[in-house]
């Protein structure tokens, strides 16, 4: 890596985010293919429906899977807001909604990714669980009137992530060049990590954390 | 051709089941083991090879004489049939001739859907083919010009398929000849079911009856909200993030003094 490149993610985090993301977006794709008649032709890579029923059930279960190891990786980071810096983040809508001349400065994730990881975890689980019952509809406790409620449930989970997905790709690309990187290579450039994560810097190289590359490898 | 409608009558009704089994031979549906419930009535419920049944039922009026009831179950092929509505793949159609409600087995995907969403409980999933079962008003025969196979088995004409505007007419006749407590049942729901009943008695002293059927709330929720919602919120976005780019600009690290590049990860 470039000399002066800094490291800002694991590769567990990298692999996580990854196995989370692939399932999501697979789920969506199966998902489309089912819930809209006019898009009935994306099953056509599975031979049909039925395939893209099969593929999307057990590709529930890696994303189950994936969504808990990501909960359990990030949700003390990610997971509890900070006061009163989010506060003050908020105020200012981080910068992205009208000019500011200093965004207030907040730790590893500020509280725009927070609210993003929070409903990921919340709506991932409602659709895990939801999709658990439509798959084996006779395991639910609570009757058919509510167990109809399930289906409409996980439409409503599939309208928020679905949108949530395209918030997630334009922030994390074009709207925030340089930002890509630290989930392909895991190396940003002190440029980039102090206009976005200023705090983190500073309580890095405070404690000496920071992993700078020397520009050997 | 034109809408037709299937008409029970149980007060014309002996329970001789011939309508059962002559549903079963059509169809080619085996027997199954059963249990004794201490009942006549076989099997206990509908089943995925059991389309139509008839319920028996012991019934105690208030002078405390003791009536049997009989109703004939199966698929009543709703106008409105939140089935097809919720089947994701098409195999739930309506017959284009007679609006009876069809079952195309190559194309069911064994979701379940249609299930939970019937608000009659009609469908019956068979895990071993991952297929869901009903009746289809003997598609295969009413297209052909034949009537239902339990119409054409029934001994004592409880059971009448005909033109829609004839059977209700002859329903509503029916209704006024039995008197006071008699009714009709089904053309008042989900937008008039093509499958429906002279009950001689008051419909709520049926078991199993619905009392009020209706295309479930959550059914319309999900397929005439949700499912445009989501793609409206998902363009919404897209347009949003387009606008916030061309008109607020990406938040790009700011330039050091020396470095070239000011973009993170290059």
């Amino acid at each position: 890596m470039k000399k002066g490149m800094i490291k800002v993610t694991s590769g567990y985090e990298r692999f996580v985010h990854w196995m989370l993301a692939i399932s999501c977006l697979l789920l969506c794709y199966t998902g489309l293919g089912m819930m809209y008649q006019e898009l009935n032709f994306l099953g056509a890579i599975t031979g049909g429906l039925k395939g893209l029923k099969v593929l999307h059930n057990f590709t529930g279960v890696v994303f189950g899977v994936a969504l808990l190891l990501a909960i359990q990786m990030w949700w003390k980071e990610a997971g509890v807001f900070v006061f009163p810096e989010d506060l003050d983040w908020f105020k200012t809508a981080g910068g992205y909604l009208w000019h500011v001349d200093k965004v207030a400065e907040t730790g590893k994730y500020n509280p725009g990714q927070k609210m993003f990881f929070l409903t990921i975890a919340l709506f991932g689980l409602l659709m895990f669980v939801t999709g658990f019952f439509m798959w084996f509809p006779d395991k639910f406790p609570l009757g058919v009137e509510a167990l109809r409620w399930i289906y409409t449930l996980h439409a409503f989970g599939f309208l928020v992530i679905f949108a949530f997905f395209f918030v997630h790709l334009y922030l994390g690309t074009v709207g925030n060049p340089g930002t890509v990187q630290a989930m392909i290579s895991g190396w940003v450039t002190r440029a980039w990590l102090k206009k976005q994560h200023p705090k983190w810097l500073k309580e890095m190289e405070h404690e000496g954390t920071l992993i700078v590359s020397d520009g050997k490898k | 051709m034109a809408e037709k409608i299937k008409l029970y009558d149980d007060s014309k009704c002996t329970a001789c089941r011939g309508c059962q089994l002559a549903c079963k031979q059509w169809n080619g549906l085996k027997a199954g083991q059963t249990a004794n419930t201490g009942t006549y009535q076989n099997p206990p419920s509908l089943q995925t090879n059991t389309y139509m049944m008839i319920h028996y039922q012991d019934y105690v009026d208030a002078q405390g004489d003791v009536k049997w009831l009989f109703r004939k179950e199966a698929c009543m092929h709703c106008t409105n049939a939140a089935c097809v509505t919720v089947c994701p793949s098409g195999a739930l159609y309506y017959n284009k001739e007679f609006k009876t409600v069809g079952l195309n087995h190559d194309k069911c995907i064994g979701c379940k859907e249609c299930v939970a969403a019937c608000p009659f409980e009609v469908p019956r999933y068979d895990a071993k083919t991952d297929k869901v079962y009903k009746c289809d008003m003997c598609e295969s025969r009413i297209t052909n010009g034949l009537d239902p196979a339990c119409v054409k088995a029934c001994p004592t004409g409880a059971l009448k398929w005909g033109d829609k505007e004839t059977i209700l007419g002859a329903a509503a006749k029916r209704k006024e000849y039995l008197g006071a407590v008699a009714s009709t049942y089904g053309d008042k729901f989900v937008g008039g079911t093509h499958f429906m009943y002279v009950l001689k008695e008051n419909p709520a002293v049926y078991a199993g009856l619905m009392k009020d059927p209706k295309v479930p709330f959550s059914v319309i929720a999900w397929k005439s909200w949700l499912k445009p919602l989501s793609l409206l919120a998902a363009a919404g976005v897209v347009g949003g993030s387009f606008l916030h780019y061309v008109l607020h600009g990406p938040k790009r690290p700011d330039p050091e003094p020396n470095d070239e590049k000011t973009e993170g990860g290059k």
